[in-house]
């Protein structure tokens, strides 16, 4: 499996972060892409079609939530990963009606986030079928 | 006939004649000696004011006996006899008269007297009734009473400015005529005793939003019918916007502090995993002494969350039925290496199976986290530390100890260890010292839950720090 083929797309309101996780999924292989806000984020996710997509929560203007509530409207299959900021953050409950792949707690190792990527391609790749 | 017959006849005469005289003369001295009794039963009643039916006989019968004796014509009689009664008659009115003349003074002058003492309640109750409305007045919380049927008794001037409305416009009339705020119902609804409940005002006059505190009370008479209701009123406004403030000044603290740090250490990270690059040998030392300094840093900031979120009251539990064997495994795990760096020996003693119970898991491991934590600074290499759990049905709860073999705690500073910022004075320097708020914040988690901590430890002994989770939850 070649990773370059795989799209991630990446929406976070924090620059910094946007640049250590992109740093780190290229370092995996993957491609990457990056959003600031919800609505690059919706637009990004109809032009490019990334394979899956890490939401933050906590953005100005348009919060993760709503972005996924809008990429849903159109896109019922991308899995999404949201990002917390704090284990037990209860916004994080919010967003399972929405179909959710799961959460990655920015607290944690990188590492820790790759499982949870990994099996999130896997549905995607099955849905695919 | 001869002389001494003449003499005898003249006797007998003059005796019977003396004798008739002597009897008049005895009458006479008993009528005098009975008039001399009615003279002065007479004036006994006169001067007594009893009017004794007997004296008045008396007094009658003496003066017919009077008028009789004196043999008057019939009409003279009869003139004399009315004249006795009607004289009679009208001693006895007066003397009545008098007696109930003074009688009735004495009533009169007892109901002046009644008045005045009711003259002088009324006006000091008067004088209370002001006071009290003055107070009611003046008090800044409004006070708005209604009847039973829902009519304004009584508003006052701060009831007026809550609610926006003037007194005159009210009182009679139902609070909610003219009144366009629907939740003002809740004011007169439903008859339920102390209910506090809040209502949002969108004041008409100046557009503002308020928030109300209605504190209502059911009136009662003695015969425990409702005969209306009062409401006490207390802007809340500010509270309610400070309470928001709080809320969201949490929420953005834990965010601000967060994310510079999550940066600083995922860099870090990046670097010292080589992903970067690979990186000289004191670039890797030096990068761990950032990264783990900034683990402290981030332990500290949580726990200063922690203790502004306790103190805003804002601190939420999520319970769920637990197992404390497996809250005590998972803790000592993550101490584990802790631990073997200063080669200490912890044991596990659990006696029998636990119950389950109702906590917040993650709460009660950073309690654990904290007093085990504690247990490992402060006992020297090679020493001992036991975790004991026990249940004690008794008291429907379970107990868990930590227990050190390290310097102990003087007693005097056992009642001040829970306190915040309280530190140990001694304190080994190669360990991480802490910020003294780790214990006062297991104490605050543990009494949310319901449950007691407190340690048992004398200086040179070690120490021993107890804690209890109910089984109800708290």
């Amino acid at each position: 499996m070649d990773n370059k083929n795989i799209k991630v797309l990446v929406v976070d309101d924090e620059a910094d972060f946007r640049r250590l996780m992109t740093f780190w999924l290229d370092s995996k292989g993957y491609s990457v892409i990056v959003a600031s806000d919800g609505k690059s984020a919706i637009q990004l996710v109809k032009e490019k079609n990334p394979h899956v997509v890490f939401m933050d929560l906590k953005m100005p203007v348009m919060n993760g939530i709503e972005t996924i509530k809008r990429i849903r409207r159109f896109d019922k299959e991308i899995p999404i990963i949201i990002i917390s900021a704090h284990v037990g953050d209860p916004e994080g409950k919010e967003a399972i009606p929405y179909r959710i792949s799961g959460v990655f707690y920015k607290g944690k190792d990188f590492e820790e986030g790759l499982p949870l990527l990994e099996s999130a391609l896997r549905t995607h790749k099955k849905l695919k079928k | 006939m001869s002389s001494i017959a003449i003499i005898y006849i003249v006797t007998a005469i003059v005796s019977i004649a003396i004798a008739l005289l002597l009897f008049n003369l005895t009458k006479l001295s008993t009528r005098a000696r009975i008039v001399a009794d009615d003279e002065r039963k007479k004036q006994e009643y006169l001067s007594s004011g009893i009017l004794s039916n007997e004296s008045m006989r008396h007094a009658i019968s003496e003066e017919i006996n009077e008028i009789v004796d004196s043999q008057p014509s019939r009409q003279e009689a009869i003139k004399k006899i009315s004249d006795v009664f009607s004289r009679e008659l009208e001693k006895k009115i007066n003397l009545n008269a008098q007696e109930l003349s003074k009688k009735y003074e004495t009533i009169i002058k007892g109901e002046k007297q009644n008045e005045e003492i009711a003259w002088k309640k009324y006006k000091r109750v008067l004088s209370d009734k002001e006071k009290t409305e003055a107070v009611i007045r003046s008090i800044a919380e409004g006070l708005v009473v209604v009847d039973a049927q829902g009519k304004v008794i009584m508003m006052n001037p701060a009831a007026e400015r809550l609610l926006g409305v003037s007194k005159k416009d009210k009182v009679g009339k139902a609070l909610l005529e003219n009144l366009k705020e629907e939740q003002l119902i809740s004011l007169v609804k439903g008859a339920e005793d102390k209910e506090e409940r809040e209502i949002e005002l969108i004041s008409q006059r100046d557009e503002t939003k308020k928030v109300l505190r209605a504190s209502s009370a059911v009136i009662e008479n003695e015969n425990g019918q409702t005969i209306g209701m009062v409401s006490v009123l207390s802007d809340i406004t500010k509270q309610k916007e400070l309470d928001q403030l709080k809320n969201s000044f949490v929420a953005n603290v834990s965010h601000e502090l967060r994310t510079p740090l999550v940066a600083i250490d995922k860099s870090l990270s990046l670097i010292l995993n080589k992903t970067t690059g690979e990186i000289s040998p004191t670039q890797e030392e030096f990068l761990s002494i950032a990264q783990r300094n900034l683990k402290r840093l981030n332990l500290l900031i949580n726990d200063l969350l922690d203790l502004s979120k306790l103190e805003a009251g804002k601190m939420e539990f999520k319970l769920q039925l637990s197992s404390i064997e497996k809250i005590i495994d998972e803790c000592i795990e993550g101490l584990n290496t802790w631990i073997k760096t200063k080669s200490l020996v912890l044991e596990k003693k659990i006696q029998g199976t636990l119950p389950e119970v109702n906590v917040d898991s993650n709460r009660i491991i950073q309690v654990l986290n904290n007093l085990i934590g504690n247990a490992i600074k402060f006992t020297p290499n090679n020493g001992n530390i036991t975790v004991e759990a026990n249940f004690e049905s008794k008291k429907g709860e379970i107990e868990i100890c930590v227990q050190d073999t390290g310097a102990g705690i003087p007693k005097e500073n056992l009642p001040k260890i829970f306190d915040k910022f309280f530190q140990a004075s001694e304190r080994t320097p190669t360990d991480i010292s802490g910020t003294g708020i780790g214990l006062s914040i297991a104490k605050e988690i543990v009494e949310l839950h319901g449950g007691r901590i407190w340690a048992e430890s004398e200086k040179g002994q070690g120490a021993k720090f107890v804690f209890t989770l109910p089984l109800k939850s708290g």
